[in-house]
């Protein structure tokens, strides 16, 4: 089976990590591995503004050059916010002669110690970018193929009406990202018509959901999520699909602050895209970690066995 | 958070005097930012698509004229810097191609190399702080404190 270096990140490790199980038994089923690297650290969530602060990016070049030193030129995330970071560090390294210097300054003085005592040890060589960051829905789409997945799939999502949502750090800047087109994209619809699926259109599909807001400004960040949620659920769909944990935190547990705020709100299921994935390809629903939802999805899950059923 | 606004109409226009305009402020922004300010030309294309721009007391367009003209008490006093979540839809709708969001990043660093956490971990309830995803606790730490 093919092996992909697989960076999870903190979120998929810890508190989202029924995600983490879901991209990892999809990718089985796809004939792939996601081949978690040996040791990595917080990628710094978001990239420094200024080059002064290069500091800030020392934490996602140390996993990027990881990752090449361990022989391998291509990294996959599932999380946005990671893969936000890690692309953009590598773009600043790979244009910036000034800040690639700076980091491998910093990198260089952390070489492990056995590398000075062993022999075998290979030279210092600057990290210049060389990895490639994908993202995994890029690596279905680009490597994958979306042909590919229609043809292994064991139970179709036929019927079911999903809004794509891509928040913000996917797709933006669009000049360091370049993953599509940031006003008019079509990865997730692309995604889930390969999962046999409804692309359900709606207005809100690139807007913020308030990101930390949630935290800072928790109001905010409701009347945001109850925008996206009752555009998408106001045009036919079922459910809401999307790849940042902290999207599926806002959208997903702020239901039901938005039922309190906005009376007659129907609250409606939140989607991971790995856990769709690992269903149309036959993946086991006990797996997903529907449990931890905040909004019930049995409704949906249900109707997705009982398509299979009927065929 | 910090209410203050823009003058009163009856206020305007503005007296722009050596002792209300910041010379090096423009220049600090543009510095930290990689962007020159002075690109804009108040078209409003980030003010109406930011969808926080409901929530803030100077809107984006308008931040980025107190800036050109070195209004830095006035700017960096505003919600504004504080309630921008940083989604890059200015960025991304900027037809003079100013990357707004790192304006704004470069605002909330200034304010915050001033020596004020505008929010500190010990803000955070016990459960946010046991649910939220670290991304956006990490993030927010990044944006919003030093």
């Amino acid at each position: 089976m093919v092996k992909v270096a697989y960076y999870p990140g903190c979120a998929l490790k810890d508190r989202s990590s029924h995600l983490d199980a879901s991209a990892r038994d999809a990718a089985e089923r796809l004939g792939f591995q996601l081949d978690e690297l040996e040791s990595w650290t917080c990628c710094g969530a978001v990239p420094p503004v200024s080059r002064e602060r290069v500091m800030n990016l020392v934490a996602s070049s140390r996993i990027l050059k990881n990752t090449r030193d361990s022989g391998r030129d291509l990294l996959v995330t599932i999380c946005d916010f990671c893969y936000n970071t890690l692309k953009r560090t590598n773009h600043r390294i790979r244009k910036d002669e000034i800040t690639r210097r700076r980091i491998n300054t910093y990198l260089a003085q952390e070489k492990p110690e056995r590398d000075y005592i062993e022999e075998t040890a290979s030279p210092w060589t600057d990290y210049a970018g060389e990895v490639r960051v994908m993202h995994l829905m890029e690596y279905l789409r680009d490597v994958t193929g979306y042909d590919e997945m229609r043809k292994r799939l064991s139970r179709p999502l036929e019927g079911l009406k999903l809004a794509p949502y891509y928040g913000c750090v996917m797709l933006r800047p669009e000049n360091e990202i370049g993953l599509d087109d940031p006003e008019d994209p079509s990865i997730i619809e692309g995604f889930i018509e390969a999962l046999g699926a409804r692309v359900v259109n709606y207005p809100y599909r690139t807007e913020c959901c308030g990101s930390y807001l949630s935290v800072s400004d928790p109001d905010v960040s409701t009347r945001l999520s109850y925008k996206i949620l009752s555009s998408a659920a106001g045009k036919g769909a079922d459910a809401v699909i999307l790849s940042c944990p902290l999207c599926f935190h806002n959208l997903d547990s702020r239901q039901e602050a938005i039922s309190r705020v906005f009376p007659g709100f129907k609250p409606i299921p939140v989607f991971y895209f790995t856990q769709l994935l690992s269903l149309a390809m036959g993946g086991d629903r006990d797996r997903q970690g529907f449990s931890r939802h905040h909004v019930d999805v049995s409704g949906v899950v249900d109707s997705i066995f009982a398509e299979k059923e009927r065929q | 958070m910090s209410k203050t606004s823009l003058p009163p109409p009856e206020n305007l226009p503005m007296r722009l005097t050596r002792d209300t305009v910041s010379e090096g402020f423009k220049k600090r922004v543009a510095e930290l930012s990689g962007q020159n300010p002075d690109s804009c030309y108040q078209c409003g294309n980030c003010s109406s698509g930011c969808p926080l721009a409901c929530e803030m007391n100077i809107l984006p367009s308008r931040m980025m004229r107190l800036v050109q003209l070195g209004q830095e008490e006035t700017v960096l006093e505003s919600g504004t810097i504080w309630i921008c979540a940083s989604c890059f839809q200015c960025t991304v709708r900027c037809p003079r191609g100013i990357d707004i969001q790192s304006v704004m990043d470069a605002l909330r660093q200034i304010a915050l190399d001033l020596g004020t956490d505008h929010f500190g971990p010990d803000q955070v309830t016990p459960e946010q702080a046991a649910t939220v995803p670290q991304p956006g606790l990490v993030s927010l730490y990044r944006k919003l404190s030093t």
